[in-house]
């Protein structure tokens, strides 16, 4: 059975469509990441799954419970920790855990073993105030809150926004121990890197979802031959780059540039090499590399721009019939 | 799990580090204070006197309005043009012309020559003033006449002599009058206006949104946040009647029941209203701006300050909505004529109204936002 099952889901604010037609399955007892930038939907898909907010059409269901119908029922069963801490501030780290728990009806003592990994770390600090933690415990803090009711479907909503790159290593080892004891966790993150990290992922941009599958899934599905460009100086590089013929795309990640280029060029390496060094650029390199998720990110919603007029016409066809 | 969203709500509370002070600061400044500062009763006007007749008998008038304590005499002049400029300077506030020939008048009778300017830059001083003014010198006269036995007034037919007696305050007290009042703020400002930004503060923590999760129903966690106010209400009111009584000596004439009863109407209208500010504004400071308004409107046009029936019609009509003027008019009833919940079942029945009215409304614009 699926854990989480959405069809068709649309939401529009005003004239602002937020989510059009998302379908998605998510399978009980994995980590599913919904990666995409800031403004994609995902917190609005989030809000419908968690009860908070009511779809405009078509139909969503939490462990078999439909969002709208069961709504109470779906409450009972999950774990939600918003994008923004939202504990009580002024009650202490024990007072705000206990308080959740009674709120779900159960006490701290009887679901002890679902959260004794992450509290042991935050227990020193058991009567200090929520407001008074630091960014990483308050993150903890919101995590224990979230499972103290052993749910069996948590939703976390870009959790490692703002989070420094240390604890957002130690938060996913958490999560891995979280689904190692059969919660099923759907994340969402507008970091790529993360997709790896994750059982299955679904890439969303201005509510649509483009692609959805197993990160490695994803990735062996990108149709171009990637490169990683280096020289100096790098933006002009990047605009010489765009306009040499046979490149398909060029993005900048970082310290290199990655290029695409059509896999059928032979020996394309060379060729790309040979062109930049003449064209006066210093310092250069030019090595073959696997697409990661954000290149195929970058492809795919390219893709999605270019099609998007031509969607739009089909997806009010649907809606006449 | 009722017993813990309260007890949560108490624990966040007193943790505030404002609230249990104001709730202790409130009642007391509101009475101990606000009945000597909000009080209409006028005293120390500055008066000049223009005496152009300078007898024993106009000294005499002199200092029969002096004596009777509401005036201090700044000067007496003989010019009236150097008056006119005290006044304009704002060293007095009203002027007493004493003509030439007013002794010689009053003892034949004819119509006498006495003027009185008052300055109405403040129109209730001013008013107030000119009244005291004319009420001495009436009183002055009618002495006057008394003493002399062969007065001509008293032979040309009875005088009416209408003696006020104040009921239920006796004294006209302002402070009497001004004590149920007082309660009737603090209690609105309470019930009303805390637990609105109370839960616009959960809004904004993004805290209502976790509860919202959690089986806990929006009512139970609504009601449950609301009960503690309710709560302190009754002590405040308690610490309010205890003033009263130690401080002013005034009792409750009627029953604290009819008192809790009409508080409780009340505290309907005020949580109906407490959520329908919450509902509709995103923070604090919107739920701030919101409140001044009500709060202005409830106070001015409620009766508390001025009586509604001297605000013109459609002043009036408005007042049947403030739930204040309800609340008011009870209060003092009960606390100053000892009135029975049935002498006043207008304003039961007005409180009642209105308190169905809003919480159904806000009922209904909570389910909506949800």
């Amino acid at each position: 059975m699926n854990a989480i099952e959405i069809h068709d889901v649309s939401k529009s604010y005003g004239k602002v469509r937020a989510l059009s037609g998302v379908s998605l399955n998510v399978k009980e007892g994995e980590i599913f990441g919904l990666i995409g930038p800031d403004g994609a939907g995902k917190t609005s898909l989030f809000r419908i799954l968690t009860t908070l907010l009511l779809a405009d059409g078509g139909t969503a269901s939490v462990a078999g419970l439909d969002v709208v119908k069961d709504y109470a029922g779906i409450r009972r069963i999950i774990g939600y920790m918003p994008g923004r801490f939202s504990l009580y501030q002024d009650l202490s780290v024990r007072e705000n855990l206990e308080f959740f728990a009674t709120v779900f009806g159960t006490t701290v003592e009887e679901n002890y073993d679902v959260i004794r990994d992450i509290y042991s770390q935050i227990e020193p600090f058991r009567d200090r105030r929520a407001g008074a933690l630091s960014g990483g415990m308050k993150q903890k803090l919101a995590l224990c809150c979230a499972l103290v009711h052993k749910p069996s479907v948590l939703f976390l909503d870009e959790p490692t926004t703002g989070v420094d790159a240390v604890s957002r290593r130690d938060f996913w080892n958490m999560l891995a121990r979280i689904k190692a004891s059969g919660v099923t966790v759907f994340v969402s993150t507008p970091y790529m890197d993360e997709a790896s990290l994750c059982d299955r992922v679904a890439l969303i941009m201005h509510g649509s979802i483009i692609d959805s599958g197993t990160p490695s899934k994803i990735e062996s599905e990108y149709p171009y031959a990637l490169y990683a460009v280096k020289g100096s100086p790098m933006y002009p590089l990047l605009k010489y780059l765009r306009s040499t013929d046979g490149v398909l795309s060029c993005f900048s990640f970082g310290s290199v540039h990655h290029l695409a280029v059509d896999p059928s060029v032979a020996d394309a390496r060379q060729k790309i090499l040979s062109e930049i060094v003449s064209a006066g650029f210093k310092d250069c390199e030019v090595h073959q590399i696997r697409p990661g998720i954000e290149d195929c990110f970058m492809y795919l919603a390219g893709r999605y721009r270019q099609g998007g007029e031509e969607r739009g016409t089909v997806r009010s066809g649907h809606a006449g019939a | 799990m009722w017993k813990y969203l309260i007890e949560k709500e108490f624990r966040q509370f007193f943790r505030d580090p404002m609230l249990p002070r104001i709730v202790i600061v409130f009642p007391l400044l509101m009475m101990l204070v606000f009945p000597f500062a909000a009080n209409m009763e006028v005293k120390n006007i500055n008066l000049v006197v223009v005496d152009n007749d300078r007898t024993d008998i106009s000294a005499e008038l002199i200092e029969k309005c002096t004596g009777s304590g509401y005036f201090r005499l700044k000067a007496v002049c003989s010019d009236p043009r150097e008056a006119q400029e005290m006044m304009d300077r704002n060293t007095v506030d009203a002027i007493l012309t004493i003509g030439q020939g007013f002794s010689r008048s009053i003892v034949t009778g004819e119509d006498f020559p006495v003027g009185i300017k008052v300055n109405t830059v403040n129109g209730t001083k001013g008013s107030i003033g000119s009244q005291y003014l004319s009420d001495c010198i009436m009183l002055f006269m009618k002495q006057f006449a008394g003493d002399g036995s062969s007065s001509p007034q008293t032979a040309s037919g009875p005088v009416i002599d209408a003696a006020p007696k104040y009921y239920y305050n006796p004294y006209m007290d302002y402070k009497v009058f001004m004590v149920p009042s007082l309660m009737v703020i603090a209690v609105t400002m309470v019930t009303g206006f805390f637990p609105a930004l109370n839960i616009v503060g959960e809004k904004e923590a993004g805290t209502i949104e976790q509860m919202n999760v959690s089986p806990v129903s929006k009512t139970a966690f609504i009601v449950c946040k609301m009960i503690p106010y309710w709560v302190i209400t009754f002590f405040m009111l308690g610490m309010c009647l205890l003033i009263a009584w130690l401080v002013f000596g005034y009792v409750c004439r009627g029953s604290l029941w009819g008192v809790v009863l009409f508080t409780v109407l009340h505290i309907m209208v005020t949580a109906g209203l407490g959520l329908l500010i919450s509902s509709y504004s995103e923070n604090a400071q919107q739920a701030m701006f919101i409140m001044m308004f009500f709060v202005l409107i409830f106070m001015l046009m409620s009766g508390v300050f001025t009586p509604v029936s001297s605000m013109p019609a459609w002043a009036r009509a408005i007042t049947y909505a403030n739930p204040l003027r309800y609340y008011a008019d009870a209060m003092r009833a009960i606390f100053l004529k000892g009135s029975s919940v049935a002498d006043l079942w207008y304003d039961a029945a007005g409180l009642l109204a209105i308190g169905v009215t809003v919480l159904f409304w806000a009922v209904r614009s909570y389910r909506k936002t949800s």
